[in-house]
């Protein structure tokens, strides 16, 4: 469990953390959502001691981090950074091994635990193991941060925005990727991220932090349907309402061909939301999108198929 | 030219080995002080800042100001030449090293405290194998820029290749000139080459490398140290040219073979007056052969005018040296290397010339032309145009390195004339005698501290075996041989000695 007691960081063009109190619980997989300078990523780093609070104090199980070596802290927390951040000079094994030759591992459990860990993340040891950072992708090298960051069973891990600079791909296997291990190691993950649909899949507990401040924290669903403030509102309904285009329903497959049927002509560039006012109003009426009709089943039988937190 | 690299291989060689000594030793120096010293000040960027400034301030210093200033301080020799490689050796190094060393992507620095790594395991796993290759650039820029500049270490007896530029330029040998350069700029490529291919080798080989290094050359310096030790060491140093290494040498000979203790060390062409004056004083050189004439017109403070008097010159020499700067100023040779005026001997036979006086008569006849000094100077041209009435016919300024061909082309008819030069035997020229006695007396003798004096009885003695030898003729032969003939000064030296029963054979 991490507690962060009347937090706030100081900086001489301002406050950047302002007298912050959170309780993250061992084992969850908690998220810090927030726009660029909002004080997350600064909140993130308090936690391993590389950004230090100018009042107040942080606790891991009860203990005051301040009291504790710093060092022996961070050999039980993991760390994955943008860009997997790996030494170029060292292979992907030595990379990888980082922390547990800080933790005096002999070379064969290494090996054994490394191997396990990269087949884990679906790279196979014997052809990535000796490979140079320089020879992996970005998705390949992110990976290796992340089986750096867990080889040696840390209490916490800590992820810093990991998949910001990733192609959309790789983002949706990695984010996978992480909520299975999340799933598979009773770990506390603590993780970073700008972007809220990412918080809002990860997530089983997030705070959504503006100007320093601690807006709101709570699970997705309670955080959607009971937002805190006109903020939290604001930077969920952004995203959602914009975010889907009647064209996204047709290329999920919704839809048939043009029959004979009477059917109100929409633009593919108009959203769900004015599909939903349209039904409301004639319900069983039928639309057509360049030549594909959408019946009012095809809206809920869509909605059903979004994860949660994309819809209000 | 393979000739002369035949004849002089053992010597090449050994100056090669000395070159590449002073080399290696000023850059491990230069790297063990400039890369910790950037280790230390990767946190501290004021300090970094600092230090490039003071070593950015060094380097703008010229080299030989730089060797002036040590002379005093560390003596000559390899030391100051050392020195003065590594002050400029540190600012590359240093440089690379920390914009290396602190231009590291930081989110690497993060990651590493993030694993909570130690010091050491940063700066060695992370740190320094990322900075590597700005700092093996560093260390190429510095060691190309220490092999060109150790030529410089020649002209403090620092020795190395260097010596044979200077003797090249000197004795207008170009041979010797082109072995110094050539030698020194392939030394210089192939350290380049082979620190770029260390470059790719791995931090652990390379501090192996280095370590190694260190621990030879500090045995070898140790033991040569030691084995020195055992005899007692003079230096004998003498100004830029063929005639004082022939002079050094025939020292060197005959102190030897009276001492077999005494080891003497040479130091040819090691500088212009003043810089030897200053050595002697300090003590760094224990011998230098001077010119009586030099002495009371640079050396000591005089108001008499200077006598033309050979003896009464020499003696007051002696007596204001003894007593303005406590020196020892030994008996001179018979020769001396006066200013004179010289003509064609078959002009000198045509129209009856031995001296200047005879001159007089047919002097507007001939045409004159005088080094641009001695055109001007009162002890040059015009007081002597009033002492002897000399008129020519004309009378113009000309480079002092054309003037003898130009009198053997028949351009001219006068010039003036060291006595002792060798062109004078290799153009036929004569020297007409100073009947009236007007230029100063340039007449050679040892110069010492009166305490090495006093210390050294058996040396003064060996030295004044040469008082009142050589004559004006035999040196001005010796110097056609080493200057003109390109024959060994030390050789000339010893031929000399043994043919007048100075040492045996």
């Amino acid at each position: 469990m991490i507690e962060f007691k009347n937090v706030s960081k100081e900086y001489e063009q301002g406050i950047a953390l302002g007298n912050l109190n959170l309780k993250i619980e061992a084992g969850e997989l908690f998220v810090l959502v927030g726009p660029s300078g909002s004080g997350k990523t600064t909140l993130l780093k308090m936690i391993n001691g590389l950004n230090k609070p100018t009042h107040g104090e942080i606790l891991i199980a009860g203990q005051n981090i301040i009291k504790s070596d710093i060092n022996e802290l961070r050999h039980n927390i993991g760390y994955v950074l943008q860009s997997g951040a790996l030494f170029p000079n060292m292979t992907v094994e030595q990379n990888a091994a980082i922390q547990l030759d800080l933790l005096g591992w002999n070379d064969e459990k290494k090996y054994q635990r490394i191997s396990e860990l990269m087949t884990r993340v679906g790279l196979d040891p014997t052809t990535f193991l000796q490979r140079m950072p320089s020879e992996l992708s970005g998705g390949e090298a992110q990976r290796v941060g992340i089986v750096r960051a867990l080889a040696g069973q840390p209490n916490i891990v800590l992820m810093d925005e990991p998949f910001s600079a990733l192609d959309p791909i790789s983002r949706v296997q990695l984010q996978e990727l992480v909520m299975e291990l999340h799933r598979e190691i009773e770990t506390t993950f603590v993780f970073v991220t700008h972007d809220m649909q990412e918080a809002l899949k990860l997530a089983d507990r997030l705070a959504v932090l503006h100007h320093g401040e601690l807006q709101q924290v709570g699970r997705p669903q309670e955080i959607l349907a009971h937002p805190a403030n006109q903020y939290v509102k604001n930077f969920f309904d952004n995203d959602t309402s914009v975010a889907i285009f009647l064209q996204q329903v047709i290329d999920a497959g919704f839809g048939v061909r043009q029959t004979n049927e009477v059917a109100i002509p929409m633009g593919d560039d108009q959203t769900i939301f004015d599909w939903s006012r349209e039904i409301n109003d004639h319900p069983d009426q039928l639309i057509v999108v360049d030549n594909i009709i959408l019946r009012s089943e095809d809206l809920v039988n869509y909605m059903a198929t979004l994860r949660v937190g994309v819809i209000k | 030219m393979i000739e002369y690299l035949q004849k002089n291989a053992g010597e090449i060689i050994t100056a090669l080995g000395q070159h590449i000594y002073i080399s290696v030793i000023a850059a491990v120096i230069a790297i063990a002080i400039a890369v910790p010293l950037a280790i230390v000040l990767i946190d501290h960027p004021k300090g970094g800042e600092l230090v490039s400034q003071i070593a950015g301030v060094i380097q703008t210093i010229p080299s030989l100001a730089i060797l002036g200033l040590l002379i005093p301080l560390v003596g000559i020799g390899t030391l100051p030449a050392i020195i003065a490689l590594v002050l400029y050796a540190i600012m590359p190094i240093f440089q690379n090293s920390y914009s290396g060393l602190t231009n590291i992507d930081p989110i690497l620095i993060e990651a590493a405290d993030a694993f909570g790594v130690s010091k050491r395991f940063k700066l060695f796993r992370v740190q320094l194998p990322l900075a590597l290759p700005m700092i093996i650039s560093g260390i190429r820029i510095a060691v190309v820029l220490i092999i060109g500049t150790t030529t410089l270490a020649a002209l403090i007896g620092g020795g190395g290749l260097g010596t044979y530029i200077l003797v090249g330029i000197q004795t207008n040998d170009d041979h010797a000139l082109v072995v110094g350069a050539v030698l020194s700029a392939l030394l210089a490529l192939l350290a380049n080459a082979i620190i770029k291919i260390l470059g790719r080798v791995s931090l652990k080989k390379i501090v192996i490398v280095i370590g190694t290094l260190l621990i030879m050359f500090g045995g070898y310096t140790i033991t040569t140290k030691l084995l020195a030790q055992r005899t007692q060491t003079i230096t004998i140093a003498g100004k830029m040219g063929g005639e004082p290494e022939i002079l050094i040498n025939m020292y060197k000979d005959l102190i030897e073979a009276n001492n077999p203790n005494v080891n003497v060390e040479l130091k040819p062409n090691f500088g212009g007056t003043s810089f030897l004056f200053k050595a002697l004083n300090s003590g760094k050189v224990d011998i230098y052969p001077e010119f009586t004439g030099t002495v009371m017109q640079s050396l000591v403070q005089t108001s008499d005018k200077v006598s033309h008097n050979p003896q009464k010159s020499y003696q007051e020499a002696k007596r204001l040296l003894q007593k303005q700067f406590g020196l020892s100023y030994l008996k001179p040779m018979k020769y001396e290397n006066n200013y004179a005026l010289a003509v064609r001997s078959d002009d000198a036979k045509k129209y009856k010339l031995s001296t200047l006086s005879n001159l007089t008569k047919v002097s507007d006849q001939l045409t004159a032309a005088f080094d641009p000094d001695f055109y001007q100077q009162s002890d040059g041209y015009p007081g002597l145009k009033m002492t002897y009435g000399i008129e020519f016919l004309s009378v113009k300024t000309m480079e002092p390195a054309l003037r003898y061909q130009a009198l053997a082309n028949r351009k001219i008819d006068v010039t003036d004339a060291y006595t002792t030069d060798p062109q004078l035997r290799q153009y036929n020229l004569t020297t007409l005698k100073d009947d009236h006695g007007f230029f100063p007396s340039y007449q050679g003798a040892p110069l010492m501290k009166t305490s090495f004096a006093k210390k050294n009885p058996q040396i003064v003695k060996s030295l004044n075996q040469l008082a009142d030898k050589i004559s004006t003729r035999e040196m001005q032969e010796m110097n056609y041989q080493v200057s003109v003939k390109h024959r060994k000064a030390a050789v000339v030296a010893n031929e000399y000695l043994i043919k007048h029963k100075l040492i045996e054979q």
